[in-house]
């Protein structure tokens, strides 16, 4: 028996690459709630582009019809008004809805990147740093802003700005205010998952062979707390309609006697519709979903036999919350699609 | 918050028991901890409060005193409004709230207004806050038992059948605004009431004004601005006062309130309950338990709803803010003079004098909230407190 010799030399195996989007996709299809999700978001994405074409000159106003305004015999949906006529503002809802479309990807986009990045980082480096300065500070900024409800914080915010500069105020500012107000729920449940993360043995192992807080934090704990930001993502959507909906709603509604009319000017037997002082919209004539929601949901029940006008607050309603179907598909297929990853 | 490394170790976990005795100081560690790790813990949170409410304060401070000082526009009855952050401070934490200007509503029903004696903000609160008590005391065991069952299936269920659905119906729910379900609540349910007990929905727990101008005016236990007498929560007083009908239709209008809060704020405590129990399904113990032929049934509803009550009750205490939210736009849904009312009418009305005082006892009430529901979450599962 003659010795082993070894002839050829021994190649190590390459290390595993990762996958590709090309095979990951080959391996495992994306679902098909990712599929409509993103369906849906491209659509949105293509009405809020055909608006800015079409409506360019007045993407800001709506249009008045005075033959619409009275509310005798409103117009439901038929094939010259897809979606009816809104008494009191005198449009054309099909043409509102759609001309709304920029402005609210805008706002929504807006929010929730501020939101994304103040408590994803925020919590990430809380989570990492627990017990320790930043940690202390982020947890307690954060568990004090989130014991008031994010509607009263954010319009009290917004009506203190409005006192000061009435003028400088403006939709950018309520997207930023929105954006800081909604954070310390991001931050507090992206922190919990990093400080799970900050616990595993990879860690110790990045630490103990001289891995620096910044490369640790970008390199492992933020790739791997993007699960609870996906989770709450399409949630943080429901405060910013809440506001733009509800306090239109109870301003036209609710107020006795209705929203108040300048002196010596007749009443009017229809709802004009009108905007609360501390409203981020430039004019009562804006197109915005939850604005037309707000009121279209007063208006439609201000008629007797309310469940007959249901174009005016239905239309409105199913653009809000297929947007936020939309996000949700379209994160919970991302984090099936991560988790298979690993 | 956290404890140092060097008493750590004694406070809880293996090393306590071993700990020297109290009587004997030892040489080699300090003396043992005199409160426990529960109460040190309820400790550091209680006396947290305080100065996270003075944060809050700030906040306020800055988003509404300083800007109305600067431009020195009315309402001026403002706390502290003239006297600095301190001041303001001070006030709030001896429940000197300021003023009101809410004069016609409150002297005494149909008297003249009088300038010279305007009325505190406590005793208008005083009105406003049972209305809101009897609804939470109905609102939050619905919003518990529909809740509970519900995420928990959710997340135990292996079938894609009930768990996609489930997903999708509630985040549609957390996105409808609640005052359009309220809405179409209200009208669906406006001519039976009509028609049955002579009443309309929509006008807060008690009766309408009609009928009790029907049936001769306001018993004389209901003031104006629909507070009652002698505890403030209506359907009590109305039990006390043997009016059994009034009684009826305010436990009717309160269930129909309390239901709509349930299922809106169970799509809001579905999304961050769902995935606890399905890290529970995968438990050592449920897995060994099913090898030895419990059925499934008894593993889920004895073993799993045991198993999650804790985490459960630590994500109520987080959604405490957004079950407020919601409670408060029912409110102001349904009419019903309680605090979200007030806050709505205030926001929307332009006066800005109760927000300070208002976002300052919502505060108080979430801050001690969430830390109640901690300590019953730390009492079920004490593991809780170590990675605190």
């Amino acid at each position: 028996m003659t010795d082993i010799v070894a002839t050829h030399p021994v190649h190590p195996p390459p290390p595993p690459s990762r996958p590709t989007v090309r095979e990951r996709w080959a391996r495992r299809p994306p679902s098909l709630g990712f599929l409509v999700g993103a369906g849906m978001l491209a659509l949105y994405l293509v009405t809020a582009l055909s608006a800015l074409v079409v409506f360019r000159s007045s993407l800001d106003q709506l249009p008045r019809n005075v033959a619409w305004v009275p509310p005798f015999n409103p117009l439901g949906p038929s094939a010259a008004h897809l979606f009816g006529v809104m008494p009191g503002f005198g449009t054309d809802l099909f043409r509102a809805v759609w001309e709304a479309t920029p402005w609210d990807l805008g706002i929504v986009a807006g929010i929730l990147s501020i939101d994304i990045f103040l408590g994803f980082f925020l919590g990430a480096i809380a989570g990492l740093d627990e017990g320790g300065l930043v940690d202390g500070i982020v947890t307690f900024v954060g568990d004090s802003i989130a014991s008031i409800p994010t509607f009263i914080l954010a319009v009290v915010v917004f009506a203190g700005l409005l006192t000061v500069a009435p003028q400088a105020v403006s939709l950018p500012v309520f997207v930023v205010v929105f954006g800081i107000i909604l954070w310390p729920t991001m931050a507090r449940t992206v922190r919990e998952r990093a400080r799970i993360i900050a616990h595993q043995p990879y860690i110790e192992a990045a630490r103990a062979s001289g891995a620096s807080f910044p490369r640790i934090l970008v390199r492992h704990v933020l790739p791997n707390s993007v699960g609870p930001v996906l989770a709450q993502l399409p949630l943080d959507m429901a405060p910013i309609f809440f506001v733009l909906s509800a306090f239109p709603w109870y301003y036209n509604c609710q107020l006795p006697g209705g929203p108040p009319t300048p002196p010596h000017t007749p009443p009017v037997n229809y709802l004009v519709p009108a905007l609360p002082y501390f409203s981020p919209l430039p004019s009562s004539s804006f197109p915005e979903w939850g604005y037309l929601l707000g009121f279209g949901t007063c208006e439609g029940f201000s008629f007797p036999g309310g469940f007959n006008y249901w174009w005016m607050y239905l239309f409105p309603l199913l653009a809000i919350v297929g947007l936020g179907v939309a996000i949700g598909l379209v994160c919970d297929g991302i984090e099936r699609w991560r988790q298979f990853d690993r | 918050m956290t404890t140092s490394p060097e008493e750590a170790p004694l406070s809880s976990g293996p090393l306590a028991e071993i700990s020297p005795p109290a009587a004997e100081p030892s040489l080699h560690g300090p003396p043992p901890p005199l409160l426990s790790g529960l109460a040190r813990f309820a400790l550091q949170r209680l006396l947290l409060i305080p100065a996270q409410l003075v944060l809050v304060i700030l906040i306020l401070y800055l988003a509404i005193d300083v800007p109305v000082a600067l431009t020195r526009t009315p309402p001026v009855s403002l706390a502290g409004i003239d006297q600095g952050f301190y001041q303001l401070v001070f006030n709030l934490f001896t429940g000197n709230w300021g003023t009101s200007s809410f004069l016609r509503f409150f002297n005494g029903g149909g008297g003249a207004p009088n300038p010279a004696e305007p009325i505190p903000w406590t005793q208008i609160f005083a009105y406003y806050i049972p209305t809101s008590i009897q609804l939470a005391l109905f609102a939050l065991p619905i919003a518990a038992v529909l809740a509970y069952p519900i995420s928990l299936y959710a997340g135990w269920s292996r079938r894609p059948g009930f768990d996609a659905p489930a997903r999708l119906v509630t985040l549609t729910g957390a996105l409808l605004p609640v005052f359009v379900v309220g809405t179409l609540v209200l009208n669906a349910l406006f001519a039976g009431y009509l028609g049955y007990l002579q009443d309309v929905p929509s006008q807060g727990l008690l009766p309408a004004d009609f009928w009790f101008f029907d049936r001769g005016g306001y018993p004389p236990w209901i003031l104006y601005g629909f507070a009652t007498q002698p505890t403030g929560l209506p359907l009590v007083d109305a039990v006390i006062h043997q009016a059994w009908t009034i009684a009826f239709i305010s436990l009717t209008k309160t269930l129909i309130q309390a239901s709509v809060i349930g299922i809106a704020y169970v799509a809001i405590f579905f999304r961050h309950a769902r995935s606890i129990a399905r890290s529970v399904r995968e438990e050592v113990y449920i897995v060994g338990a099913r090898s030895r032929g419990i059925s499934e049934r008894t593993l889920l509803w004895r073993h799993a709803a045991r198993a999650v009550a804790p985490s459960f009750l630590l994500v109520f205490a987080l959604t405490i803010p957004e079950y407020l939210g919601v409670q408060f736009a029912v409110e102001v849904a349904f009419v019903d003079p309680g605090f979200g009312y007030l806050i709505f009418a205030s926001l929307t009305g332009g006066v800005l004098s109760p927000l300070v005082p208002l976002v300052f006892l919502m505060s108080i009430v979430v801050l001690v909230w969430a830390l109640l529901v901690d300590l019953i979450a730390i009492r079920l599962d004490p593991r809780g407190l170590a990675g605190r």
